[in-house]
Formats: C-alpha cells, sequence, structure tokens
C-alpha cells in the first residue's frame, strides 16, 4: 500500500479530517498571522520607550512626515489608477482591436519587474541622473511626485486586472438593455455597468493602495539615484534608512512605532474599503442625457481611448523599460559570482516561501471556499488578507521581534517574512477557482467510491491547476523582488534585490558611476528571470481560460 | 406606425456567415416570430434589427426611413432578452423608469409612466422589490414592463420564456401577446419552440442555416408545409419514402412505399414515376381492418393522448395518436394503418437526401 493510498484512506476518517484542519490553521495563525502583527503586543509591553520617542517632537515631525507620505501617495496612486484603469479595462473587455493581445501583455509587464529595477528605471527615465550619462527627459522632479510616478507602474497592472476581471463577467446584456431603451454609452456605463462593480472597484482599490503602502526598494532606489533617499521619506523607506544605520539586530523604539502607524491605518484603511463597499453609494440615478450622448461618440471617444493608450505608453511602459538602455553602452559588469549567489539565495527564499504557500494554502483554500457561511470560513477569509495589506517592511520588522527570542538563522526568519506576504496570493488565487468549480463534480466523485483525498486528487486538482500554478508563480515572482522585508528582517541575507540596493548605497556613498552601472545590470538580470515566469504564468491562465470557456 | 423592412441582410462573424441574404417585411403591428434550430441566425437577426448588431451588408428600414447606421441608443426597439436582464441594483420601478429618465422626460412624469405600464403588466403591486426577489416570470413581466416603458412602438422579444417553468411560460405567452395587441406594436418574437411560434404568431418566418426557408400564417405552415424541414419541425411528422406510381386526373395519387405497399393520398408534389416522401402527421394516422400492416413497438403515455409507435410493412416506423381513455394496443400487436388522404403531403425526394433535408444544425 503506497503512502498515497493511505493518505486516501486516512481522509475518509472524521478525527483525521478535523486534525488537517486544525492543523493547517494553527500554521495559519502561528506562522503568519501572529508574527505579522506581532508589533501591536510588543509596542504594547515597551511603551516606556515608545512614549520616549512620541513625546520627541522632532523625531515625530520625521515619523508623520514618512507615514503621511506613505498614505497620501498611495491615495494619489490609487485615485489616478481608478481614473485611468477604468477606461483602459472597458477598451480590453469590450473592444476588438488590431494588435489587442499585445497590449494585453504589455498591461503585464510592470508585475514582471523587481520594483528595484523599476525605481532605477523611472529615476533615470523621468528625473535628472546624478553621474549617469543617460539621456532620460531631464525634468526636476520633487522626490514626491518621482515617488508617485514610479508606484503608478507597478499598481497599473493590478487595477486593470481587477477591473477587466469583473467587467468579463458582468452580463454585457445590461448595458445593452439599458441602450435599448435610449441611454448613450457613458450613461449606460455610469448608471448601470459602474454600480455593479464597485465591489470590484474596491478591491482593486485596496490591492493598489497596499502594494504602495508596501513597496520598499524600488522607492529607496529611486530616491537615491536623486539624491533625496536621506531627506525625504515614505513609511518604508524610513524603516530601511534606520535598520541600515543601526544594523540588524536593532528594533529601536522608533521603527516599532513607525511600524505600528503603518498597520494599524492600513488596517483602518482596510476595514474602511470594506465598509465602503457595502455603505456607499455613488449619485447615479440623475442623468444628463444630452450632455452624455454627446461625449459617448466621435471626438469624445476616440480621445478617451487614445489618452488611455498615451497613458500606458508614456507612464507605464516606457518608464520601466527605460533600465535596458544601460545595455547600449559600456560598463563595469558586476561582481557576477556575487551576484550568482545573491540569485540562489533569492531562489532559495522563494522556493521555500512558495512551496510552503502550495502544501499549506491549497487546504486553507479549499476550507475557505466551501465554508463562506460559517463563522470559521468568514473569519478566515477575512485574516489571509491581513498579511497582503499590510506595509512588508512593518510585517517583517514585526516578525523579526516575534522571533527574537528563538534566535533562528536570518535566512530561516526571512523564509517566513516571504512565506506571510506571499501566502494569501496563493490562497487568493485558489479560493477564486475553487468558487468556479461545481461542488457537484466532487461528490459525484464520492458517489462513485472516491476518498475525500481521492476526489481532490483526482477531479478538482486536474481543474484549478492553473490557478494554483498560476497563484505560485505569483508568489514566486513578488518573492524574488521584495526588498522590505528583507531589509526589516536581515539585512545581511544577501537576495539580488538587497543586492542592487548595497550596490547603490555605494554608488551615492563614493559617487561612483560605475556601481550604478552595476545595479542596472543586476537589474535587468534580475528582470529578464521574473519576465520568464511571467510568460509561464501567462501560458498557465491562457491554457485555463481554453479549457473553461468556449467562444 | 413602425413597418420594418429589411433588404439584403447579411451578418459575417470573421469566416462564419450567420445570416445571408435576409429580405424581410414586417406590417405594423403584426406579431412575427422567427422560428428556428438553435444556430440557425435568428437571435443575430433580431439584433440586427434592434441596433445591437450592424449587419455586414443590407439595409433596415423602419417606415420607410434608413435606420441601419441608427446607433442603437436612438433606435427607440425594446428589446426583451432571455436572460431578463433587470438591473439587478435598481427597483423594479427604478428599472421601468429608466428608459423615460434617459429620454430626459421629468422625474415625476418618468414614475407615472413607469407605473402605467406597471400596472398594464400586472406588476404594479410589486413595483418596489429588487428583480432577485421576484419569480422568474415576474421578472420577465417587468422586463416587458419596462421595454414598453421607453415609448418604443417595436418590441424585439428574444427566446423571452425559454429560462421558465413550463406552466408560467404558457401563460405567459398569452398575456404578452395580449399586451402588444392592445397597445398596437410591432413585434418580433424569436423562439426555438415551434408550439409557442404557433400560438402566439400572425405569421412565422422559419429560419435554417442563416436563411430565410418558409414563413406563413400558423396554419398554413401546419397544414400545407412548403417543405420537407417544415413539415418536420412545425408539428410532428411521419416521413416514408416512396415512388409515384400513377395520378389520376380528378384527383387522386397512387404512392407505393417500400416492399411494394400502395398507399392512396389526394395530391403530390412529385411526378409519376419519381421518387418521392411521404409526410403524415401522427394525428392524420388511423387503425382500421385494413391497410397498412404493422406492427406495435412502443406505446408511451403523453399525459393527454397516447402515442403508439409501430413498424409498418414498408420498413418504416409510423406513429399515431390515440385518446388517453381509450385501450391501449399490445407490445407486438398487429394493427393496420391508414392515412387521412387530405391531410397527407408528398414532397419530391430532396437532392441532399432526407436526413440531411430535416437536419437542425
Amino acid at each position: 500500500m503506497s503512502l498515497i493510498d493511505r493518505v486516501d484512506d486516512a481522509s475518509s476518517k472524521r478525527g483525521v479530517k478535523r486534525a488537517w484542519l486544525i492543523l493547517v490553521v494553527l500554521i495559519f495563525l502561528v506562522l503568519i498571522i501572529l508574527p505579522s502583527v506581532y508589533v501591536l503586543f510588543e509596542a504594547v509591553s515597551q511603551w516606556d520607550l515608545i512614549s520616549g520617542v512620541a513625546s520627541d517632537s522632532g523625531k515625530m515631525a520625521v515619523i508623520w512626515g514618512a507615514v503621511g507620505n506613505s498614505f497620501s501617495i498611495a491615495f494619489i496612486v490609487t485615485i489616478i489608477d481608478v481614473i485611468v484603469g477604468i477606461p483602459m479595462a472597458w477598451l480590453m473587455v469590450r473592444k476588438n482591436f488590431p494588435g489587442k493581445r499585445y497590449v494585453d501583455t504589455l498591461i503585464d509587464m510592470p508585475l514582471a519587474f523587481p520594483t528595484a529595477a523599476l525605481g532605477f528605471s523611472v529615476a533615470i527615465f523621468w528625473g535628472v541622473p546624478q553621474g549617469l550619462d543617460v539621456p532620460g527627459l531631464g525634468i526636476v522632479l520633487s522626490p514626491y511626485v518621482l515617488v508617485i510616478l514610479l508606484h503608478l507602474i507597478f499598481t497599473y497592472p493590478y487595477m486593470v486586472r481587477t477591473l477587466s476581471g469583473i467587467l468579463e463577467q458582468l452580463d454585457p446584456n445590461f448595458e445593452t438593455a439599458g441602450m435599448t431603451l435610449g441611454a448613450s454609452r457613458f450613461t449606460a456605463v455610469r448608471t448601470i455597468t459602474l454600480p455593479l462593480f464597485r465591489a470590484g472597484l474596491v478591491t482593486g482599490f485596496i490591492l493598489c493602495f497596499a502594494r504602495s503602502l508596501s513597496e520598499t526598494g524600488g522607492t529607496y532606489i529611486a530616491l537615491s539615484l536623486i539624491g533625496k533617499q536621506s531627506t525625504f521619506f515614505t513609511g518604508p523607506t524610513f524603516i530601511s534608512e534606520l535598520k541600515h544605520q543601526a544594523g540588524s539586530q536593532a528594533a529601536m523604539p522608533e521603527l516599532i512605532l513607525i511600524s505600528v502607524l503603518l498597520i494599524v491605518f492600513a488596517l483602518l484603511m482596510l476595514f474602511v474599503a470594506k465598509m465602503m463597499m457595502d455603505k456607499v453609494k455613488i449619485p447615479w440615478s440623475k442623468v444628463w442625457p444630452k450632455f452624455e450622448r454627446r461625449i459617448s461618440r466621435g471626438l469624445a471617444v476616440k480621445m478617451r481611448n487614445g489618452l488611455s493608450s498615451l497613458f500606458l505608453a508614456l507612464f507605464i511602459i516606457i518608464p520601466s523599460f527605460f533600465i535596458f538602455s544601460f545595455l547600449l553602452i559600456d560598463g563595469p559588469l558586476p561582481d557576477m559570482a556575487g551576484l550568482f549567489k545573491a540569485m540562489g539565495i533569492s531562489f532559495l527564499v522563494a522556493g521555500a516561501a512558495t512551496a510552503f504557500d502550495i502544501v499549506f494554502g491549497i487546504p486553507m483554500a479549499l476550507y475557505i471556499a466551501r465554508n463562506k457561511d460559517k463563522s470559521l470560513g468568514k473569519a478566515l477569509d477575512m485574516l489571509v488578507n491581513v498579511p497582503l495589506i499590510i506595509p512588508t517592511t512593518a510585517l517583517g520588522l514585526s516578525l523579526f521581534l516575534f522571533w527574537s527570542s528563538a534566535s533562528l538563522p536570518g535566512l530561516v526568519l526571512v523564509i517566513l517574512g516571504h512565506i506571510s506576504f506571499t501566502y494569501p496570493l496563493v490562497v487568493r488565487n485558489v479560493i477564486g477557482a475553487v468558487e468556479e468549480v461545481d461542488p457537484s463534480y466532487e461528490e459525484i466523485a464520492k458517489t462513485l467510491g472516491a476518498k475525500p483525498f481521492q476526489a481532490f486528487r483526482k477531479v478538482l486538482l486536474p481543474v484549478i491547476q492553473s490557478s494554483v500554478l498560476a497563484g505560485s508563480i505569483l508568489a514566486f515572482t513578488r518573492s524574488l523582488g521584495e526588498t522590505g522585508a528583507t531589509i526589516a528582517i536581515d539585512p545581511t541575507i544577501n537576495t539580488v534585490p538587497i543586492y542592487i540596493v548595497n550596490l547603490i548605497n555605494k554608488f551615492t556613498e563614493f559617487n561612483n558611476p560605475d556601481y550604478a552601472y552595476q545595479a542596472a545590470v543586476a537589474s535587468i538580470t534580475l528582470t529578464a528571470v521574473c519576465f520568464v515566469l511571467m510568460l509561464a504564468v501567462k501560458y498557465a491562465t491562457r491554457r485555463k481560460l481554453g479549457g473553461l470557456r468556449h467562444d | 406606425m413602425p413597418h420594418i423592412r429589411l433588404e439584403n441582410i447579411t451578418m459575417r462573424f470573421g469566416d462564419i456567415t450567420a445570416v445571408s441574404d435576409i429580405d424581410l417585411e414586417i406590417r405594423d403591428g403584426e406579431y412575427v416570430t422567427i422560428l428556428g434550430p438553435s444556430g440557425c441566425g435568428k437571435t443575430t437577426l433580431i439584433k440586427i434589427v434592434a441596433g445591437i448588431l450592424r449587419p455586414t451588408d443590407g439595409k433596415i428600414f423602419v417606415d420607410g426611413k434608413d435606420v441601419t447606421k441608427v446607433p442603437l441608443e436612438d433606435r427607440d426597439t425594446g428589446y426583451v432578452f432571455q436572460n431578463i436582464a433587470l438591473f439587478p441594483h435598481m427597483t423594479i420601478r427604478g428599472n421601468a423608469e429608466y428608459g423615460p429618465k434617459v429620454h430626459s422626460v421629468e422625474e415625476g412624469q418618468a414614475e407615472s409612466t413607469a407605473d402605467e405600464y406597471l400596472r398594464l403588466v400586472d406588476m404594479l403591486d410589486k413595483a418596489g422589490h429588487f428583480p432577485k426577489e421576484l419569480s422568474g416570470g415576474d421578472q420577465q413581466k417587468a422586463a416587458l414592463a419596462r421595454a414598453l416603458a421607453s415609448g418604443s412602438r417595436m418590441l424585439m422579444l428574444d427566446e423571452p420564456l425559454s429560462a421558465l417553468d413550463a406552466r408560467v411560460r404558457m401563460e405567459l405567452r398569452y398575456e404578452i401577446r395580449r399586451i402588444v395587441k392592445r397597445l398596437g406594436i410591432t413585434v418580433l418574437h424569436v423562439t426555438h419552440d415551434q408550439e409557442e411560434a404557433m400560438s402566439v404568431s400572425d405569421r412565422i418566418i422559419l429560419m435554417r442555416k442563416g436563411r430565410i426557408f418558409e414563413t406563413g400564417t400558423p396554419l398554413d405552415m401546419y397544414r400545407s408545409p412548403k417543405s420537407i424541414f417544415a413539415a418536420y419541425f412545425i408539428g410532428e411528422t411521419n416521413l416514408m419514402e416512396c415512388t409515384v406510381e400513377s395520378k389520376r386526373k380528378g384527383g387522386g395519387v397512387i404512392l407505393r412505399l417500400r416492399n411494394d405497399v400502395p398507399v392512396n393520398v389526394s395530391k403530390s408534389k412529385a411526378n409519376v414515376g419519381e421518387i418521392a416522401i411521404l409526410s403524415v402527421r401522427p394525428e392524420h394516422v388511423y387503425t382500421a381492418t385494413d391497410g397498412l400492416k404493422a406492427h406495435v413497438r412502443d406505446v408511451v403515455f403523453m399525459g393527454t393522448y397516447w402515442r403508439v409507435r409501430t413498424e409498418a410493412e414498408s420498413q418504416d416506423y409510423v406513429d399515431y395518436n390515440i385518446p388517453a381513455d381509450s385501450q391501449v394496443p399490445e407490445i407486438g400487436e398487429e394493427v393496420y394503418l391508414v392515412f387521412n388522404k387530405k391531410a397527407s403531403r408528398v414532397f419530391k425526394r430532396p437532392k441532399e437526401g432526407l436526413t440531411e433535408a430535416i437536419k437542425l444544425e
């Protein structure tokens, strides 16, 4: 009797099922949720130290400034994403035009770029390059605007993807019905389609906001390249700057305080957004037929489509790819052995984290998807989002404090940290897939005599495997590109993003452009790796669509 | 009042031609049903008439005016969807008000128009409900009121009843006809249900493979179909291969079925000596003491009558009906069948063969 047969048999026993569920939930709570928010408890127990900081108005001004920058930037970025994302999503779902497939791929591109590489690329495209002889546009930008321009790039795909996902599921007959009743296209979209995808709008909002709030490496690099890294802070770059100054073992009260502020405001934000989803109503019932008719046709439509495409090209695609211009100039190659060693560490961390996500994330996703009406299912469904919304730098610090007494090796801690913020990606993807599968398939398998685990392996898993794969690759690339959490946990664990950040630090320290060049080459290498993985996602999801739909 | 005329309408999606060369006139106030098997292009055709799709070729005239390029929202054509498509975030009244509102009608006026049509479909007492709180039939009534309240004088019904329960379907179809006839609205109704088409339409348009195959009143289509496909698709029929042996001057034709079995009918479209197809509806087959010898193979209770399936000596399966309360024959029993001469139709044998001629797709 093979191991799998044993598992099959065991899976039909009530006790085994319950024990497995308890194990999965415990692991989730103890290894993922608790460490993510532990800093809140630490803040209470170290209140004396923290209140010392809180009463220091000089330090507080910097902290409030950083937190304020983080949230206001995230907010502005997300609002812009909504404004430019809606027409783009609409264009991608409802319109057919030549080359649509390529535009579709282009929109996803920024997801394949590690943010460290993006930060580099954006800074040299928009900013005045310091000591770099690369022809950018050379506009002198305030660091605030530069960070917004950077964050737009990696949040934009999330918004467009989320909105077009919802739009695809909406029955186009609603809009058509509105138009047969005499509504112009714009009126129909505003009064019928938009209210119906409010939920998607809120999800997109949360995703973009959280992503912007969390981003560390790219922001830090972009700020370094324009020489503002020690005068202008976002929450996460402030944490990494302090961590750099203090060394790997330190957890000073400022760090705890700013992490707590970031986490509390982020969770508050999640809560408010969820409330908005049910409560707030847009005043959609009023219509202005003549005006709306005018902007539904002809020139107005062409301009809207044109502007959407222009935005995509000028603010998203070209700045992302600008880093490749380094391939055109010669410079000293980085220490390749060091780079490949860093690559090895990155892969080890990402691989271990993803493997963990798959083993313990799928059962969690199954439970949540099938038990949404139970209170445990609901609670877990909410909790899974928590690590997604917490800025990874704060999460990293929190996790570092949680395990500080256990004296685990730094590498293990980094892996645990990466598990925390990648786990929700896998779970979310699998929940989405499982919800679309009719539970009667598994029930039929069971009526035919399959044991629960057998039914899962032979019936459900083949149907959802492309989503599992897509979620895994998403988790893997996200881990490869992560800077903030690694810095906050242990900056001596030399993953590729850390390697790049260190080169940039040397560049600003010694003002030697060779270091910047080496950082660019390392970024391009990491980007290339991520591209390959991203293409795999594309391939996996396309097969999924081909398998389930026929049109 | 609207009079619709289609000229050479053709619609292609890539390499696929969904409808080709459709010419059609619908008179003012006429209730026309487009009937056909799934995939015959009937939904594409009314979407073109409504303005949801723009035809690849051809023109649409409403009251003599070319509306082919008029955008959907200016067509003033009510459309009722198979999946109902009531706006889920608005109440029934909100849905019905939508048309008047987007036509710049004042708030109070819009509400009274909405209520007027909701009363007409007997849904006024449920005006405050949201669509998901109502049954399918009620939802579709509300959708009808919504389409009418926008002030359109033409109504497109896109399989409006196929998502509903059998009983509701029956009641609602007469209800719809009663309402639109009272308002004098021109209706184009798409369905694959021949019984539905027969019972509500002034005229049926039978479509097949993207073309109009035959048109006529329900009674004409039933009594004297011009094609085997029409005979087969509208109502039910027994089809038997035969040759025309002789035609008498005063009427009356003698046919030979397979195995040389003779049958008399009144008239034939095929000439003497030709191979032909005899079509006799089950309700026109009777048992007698003499005639076509057959053995009973199966007896099925259809709810209001018995359907008896026999295998005739001509090697054809021939079905006939007997009343629910009559004596049912035993399986294997020998019976003699005669056909109603006047109701029997003889068609020329189609070149593509019988199977191909009655194929649904």
